[in-house]
């Protein structure tokens, strides 16, 4: 199999007045081809910053300070904006959340996804459009509705349009930023199944990022937990749901109902997740853990396959 | 709670500092302040010779360039020049900070009132805000004081302000409209809070960064307002502004023959309206720190 | 509602405020505390003599009368007579008002493009040193007193150095020798240069305060992000998506400025001595022509109010959201 995306030790800080707060610490993983990592964590816990890191779109006062993001075998992080220019959509590409304002208002909503075609290939405006109107159908919108304008689509159908494209140049990565996340619930299932299918379909490579790890369960097929700045578990969704072994996840997990599962009581992850500005040292779980110890206030866990493909950052476990 | 008060205050007192706009702004400001406050010790030195209005240097002949007597020199009748210029800062000072002060309370109370009470009382406040502003502004300031006749600098301040307080009151009008929606309105509505409580307690304090910015703004407008009226002949005769310094020398054809009397007045003018901007636009990056380098 | 109702409501409501502000300025010329004919009533006159006057201008019938017929008048173009020279009001502003709609058009068309140009720019390099510099110089020269730059620029470039007439729109003695045609553009260019530089100087700053502000609010906007992800080239996403959103205010900011325009146009005609509606209505406010100045402050309010209906239009054709 090949490797996608390669992450090695990837460190990221925002500059602010007060100081650098580290969104992304230390972060190492391995995406292959045609496979689909959800990557789930509380708001704050640097997973869209990571996401944005794999597409270099970050602000201004972003760094990144440390490590390697290896994008089909290419270092991307010494690459310059223009080198990055190429790569953007037609290497990776981007679902954006469709309550956020990520279609520009004064344009027709095919003519976005035409312009995104026409800047990667050498197409004509005509054989573009054609293009577009087989990916409209793809994700199961009317292709009359290209020459809307994105306030006359419906949440749900912005939606679609928006995952058309991010399919627009065939990329061969695709990062979901919580595509669902302010739809209503209905219309989450139906994008959550259109996904799922479309990745059936085209074998596409992505990861999917979400604060909801029942979404990520019914997407994915490997799982990265993060928590402030670190990812403390990646595996495989069943292995990580047979067998949690970190305390995060393993509250995380308790603190979603199970319909198959026995009724249990649902119990929030106690506490507050870390300043970033001044991290705990040790392992910056320890102060919510349960089963912390001495060590864990002062050194922070190691990122090991502790099993084959199964990654874990605790000491209690190794 | 009153040291939350303090702590506040500390803090906006901390991001005014951190300002470049509003340090220079402040800095013109208090140089003009300074001219305003030595204005009577220079004339009252000599009233006869050095009143901004009244006093003629007998030995002057015509208007004659910077001397140690006349450091700006003379006008075309041997009046002191630069007792002018200090009595203009008075007068730009006073009617600059008064039309503002108006304007802005006539606005701020009208946008309170239109957005909170909606409806008919909306409807009438606005059209007639709508009105004013579709008046072109000094076209309507000349012929109001050309009907008037004589002027004075009560009728220019009242006039001034009757054209400036439409602006401000649209601007705080909306954020009154999107403040009324907010759950602390709404909860204290409902607890039974008197409408006029509800104004001026919980929503006047919410659009005060809003006033304070049209508050600084509006002295600019009003000064060079005033000025350009002083300048076109509509200025009030018993007072020497800058505005009106600046008429004399144009039309006593002085204006290439005496850069001495054409510069310092319309200088004055320049800078005294932009440092009130100055600290405006200060006052706008801190409310809205978009605006800033991210 | 359909863009033509939308046309139309607008329409209406532009016809009402006209009504209103005509009203306005109807009373404001009666309530006038003198008496608006009595400097040309001299103690000499004779009763008949001073009556025909005030039959001249209508003064002896009753309020409502005088109203009645002050619309009529106004529709049929008739605003009287000037007190000075007799000559008819309306032809004094038609000739005024193209001589003013010709500079101001030119220097607001100018200032537009180079403040539009120069504030997307800047906005787009924000933070730098160019950036601090041309918001320094913009705001300088918007808070800058109008008349002053005017006679500075005279004194300068048309008393020291030669190179501007001195003031005023034609020099007669060219036309009088029946020039070519390009000869008298020439010098009608000749004597606008000054003016319009000033102008645009004055303005271009404002515009571009306006252009930066908007695009500094449009970059934060997440169809940003999507353009940079897109992988569109930093042109096309300073241009078509970040400039083409920005620009909505300023279309909006447009039927102010026109206000503002008016304003500016009425201080750099005097200095100037451009034959234009501002010079106009200053000379005859000060000479107490009311008829003229009843006139010319009706056309510039009528202008406004076109230019304002124009911006909404164009508002509505930029903005496919906008509700009407």
């Amino acid at each position: 199999m090949d490797t996608i995306l390669e992450i090695e030790e990837l460190e990221m800080s925002y500059q602010t007045i007060k100081g650098f707060v580290s969104a992304v610490d230390n972060v190492s993983f391995k995406i292959m081809k045609g496979e689909s990592m959800g990557l789930v964590g509380e708001s704050g816990c640097g997973k869209t910053s990571l996401g944005m890191c794999i597409m270099k779109l970050l602000p201004e006062n972003a760094r990144i300070m440390n490590g390697k993001i290896l994008f089909d075998g290419e270092d991307i992080v010494p690459k310059t904006e223009e080198e990055m220019r190429k790569i953007r959509w037609k290497g990776v590409s981007m679902i954006f959340q469709a309550a956020m304002n990520a279609l520009n208002p004064v344009y027709r909503v095919g003519d976005q996804i035409i312009e995104a075609i026409q800047t990667h290939d050498n197409i004509s405006k005509e054989e573009a459009r054609e293009k577009v109107e087989k990916l409209y159908e793809l994700v199961g919108l009317s292709p009359e509705r290209m020459k809307n304008y994105p306030h006359e689509y419906s949440g749900g159908m912005r939606q679609r349009a928006i995952i058309a494209m991010a399919l627009a140049c065939d990329p061969k990565f695709i990062i979901a930023d919580e595509p669902t996340t302010a739809l209503d619930v209905i219309v989450q299932d139906q994008i959550i199944d259109e996904i799922v299918n479309l990745q059936k379909k085209l074998n596409m490579t992505m990861m999917y990022i979400s604060h909801d790890i029942s979404v990520i369960a019914e997407t994915c097929n490997k799982i990265g937990v993060m928590y402030a700045g670190n990812i403390v578990e990646y595996t495989y969704t069943s292995t990580l749901f047979d067998n949690p072994l970190h305390p995060y996840t393993k509250a995380l997990m308790s603190s979603f109902p199970s319909i198959e599962g026995p009724k249990k009581e649902l119990k929030p992850v106690p506490g507050e997740p870390p300043n970033l500005l001044n991290p705990p040292e040790g392992c910056r779980f320890y102060p919510r853990c349960s089963y912390a110890e001495e060590i864990c206030k002062k050194e922070n866990p190691e990122f090991v396959e502790i099993e084959k493909d199964h990654f874990l950052a605790c000491h209690k476990v190794i | 709670m009153k040291k939350k008060k303090w702590k506040l205050i500390r803090q906006i007192w901390d991001l005014i500092r951190g300002s470049t706009f509003i340090k220079l702004g402040v800095s013109i400001i208090i140089i003009f302040g300074i001219m305003a406050v030595f204005s009577p010790i220079w004339v009252n030195r000599n009233p006869e010779i050095y009143d901004p209005i009244i006093g003629v240097d007998p030995d002057v002949h015509g208007s004659e360039g910077p001397s140690l007597k006349h450091p700006l020199g003379t006008d075309y009748i041997g009046k002191d020049l630069f007792s002018q210029l200090l009595r203009g800062s008075q007068i730009a000072f006073i009617l600059g900070i008064m039309v503002s002060v108006l304007s802005t309370t006539i606005g701020t109370i009208v946008g309170l009132v239109a957005g909170y009470y909606g409806r008919i009382v909306d409807i009438i406040l606005m059209r007639l805000a709508d009105i004013i502003l579709t008046l072109p502004r000094l076209p309507l300031l000349i012929v109001i004081s050309g009907i008037f006749g004589t002027q004075s600098n009560w009728i220019i301040l009242l006039i001034l302000s009757f054209t400036f307080w439409p602006t401000i009151s649209r601007v705080i009008r909306s954020q009154t409209l999107s403040l009324r929606e907010r759950p602390f309105i709404e909860s204290a509505k409902v607890s039974g809070v008197g409408n006029r409580r509800i104004i001026l307690r919980h929503l006047a304090p919410n659009v005060l960064p809003i006033t304070f910015y049209y508050l600084t703004v509006t002295v600019t407008g009003a000064i060079l307002v005033e000025a350009g009226l002083s300048f076109l002949g509509f200025g009030d005769p018993s007072n020497m502004s800058w505005g009106m310094m600046l008429k004399w020398c144009f039309t006593t054809g002085y204006v290439f023959k005496a850069p001495y009397w054409m510069i310092p007045p319309g200088l004055c003018i320049s800078a005294l309206a932009f440092s009130f901007y100055l600290i405006g636009v200060g006052l706008e990056e801190i409310v809205n720190p978009r605006l800033k380098k991210r | 509602m359909s863009m033509e109702r939308y046309i139309l409501s607008r329409v209406i409501q532009i016809i009402i405020i006209f009504f209103i502000v005509m009203s306005i300025i109807f009373l404001l010329f009666r309530v006038i505390p003198s008496d608006p004919t009595s400097f040309l009533l001299t103690p000499s006159m004779t009763a008949e003599a001073k009556e025909a006057i005030r039959e001249q201008f209508g003064l002896n019938e009753p309020i409502i009368t005088q109203y009645y017929l002050y619309f009529k008048n106004f529709f049929h173009g008739n605003f009287g007579n000037s007190f000075y020279g007799g000559r008819s009001v309306m032809n004094i502003i038609k000739e005024r008002m193209l001589n003013s709609i010709f500079l101001v058009t030119t220097a607001v068309i100018l200032s537009y493009i180079i403040g539009i140009t120069v504030g997307k720019a800047i906005a787009w390099k924000r933070g730098s040193k160019t950036e601090k510099f041309f918001v320094g110089l913009g705001l300088w020269f918007y808070t800058m007193f109008t008349p002053w730059l005017g006679i500075l620029f005279l004194w300068i470039f048309a008393f020291k150095l030669h190179l501007f007439p001195l003031g005023g729109m034609i020099t007669s003695e060219v036309w009088i020798a029946n020039p070519s045609l390009i000869e008298k553009i020439c010098d009608l260019i000749h004597h606008l240069i000054l003016p319009l530089i000033t102008y645009v100087v004055l303005w271009f700053g404002g515009y571009m305060l306006l252009m930066r502000n908007s695009m500094l609010e449009t970059l934060r906007e997440d169809y940003i992000i999507t353009a940079r992800a897109k992988g569109l080239k930093e042109k096309d996403i300073r241009d078509k998506h970040a400039a083409r959103n920005a620009l909505l205010p300023i279309v909006t900011a447009f039927a102010i400025s026109i206000s503002f325009s008016i304003t500016g146009a009425v201080l750099i005609e005097t200095v100037f001595s451009w034959p234009g509606i501002g010079r106009t209505i200053v000379e005859a406010t000060l000479r107490q022509d009311y008829p003229l100045v009843q006139g010319a402050f009706a056309i510039i309010t009528i202008v406004v109010l076109i230019a304002n209906f124009m911006a909404d239009i164009a508002y509505a054709y930029l903005d496919p959201r906008i509700s009407y």
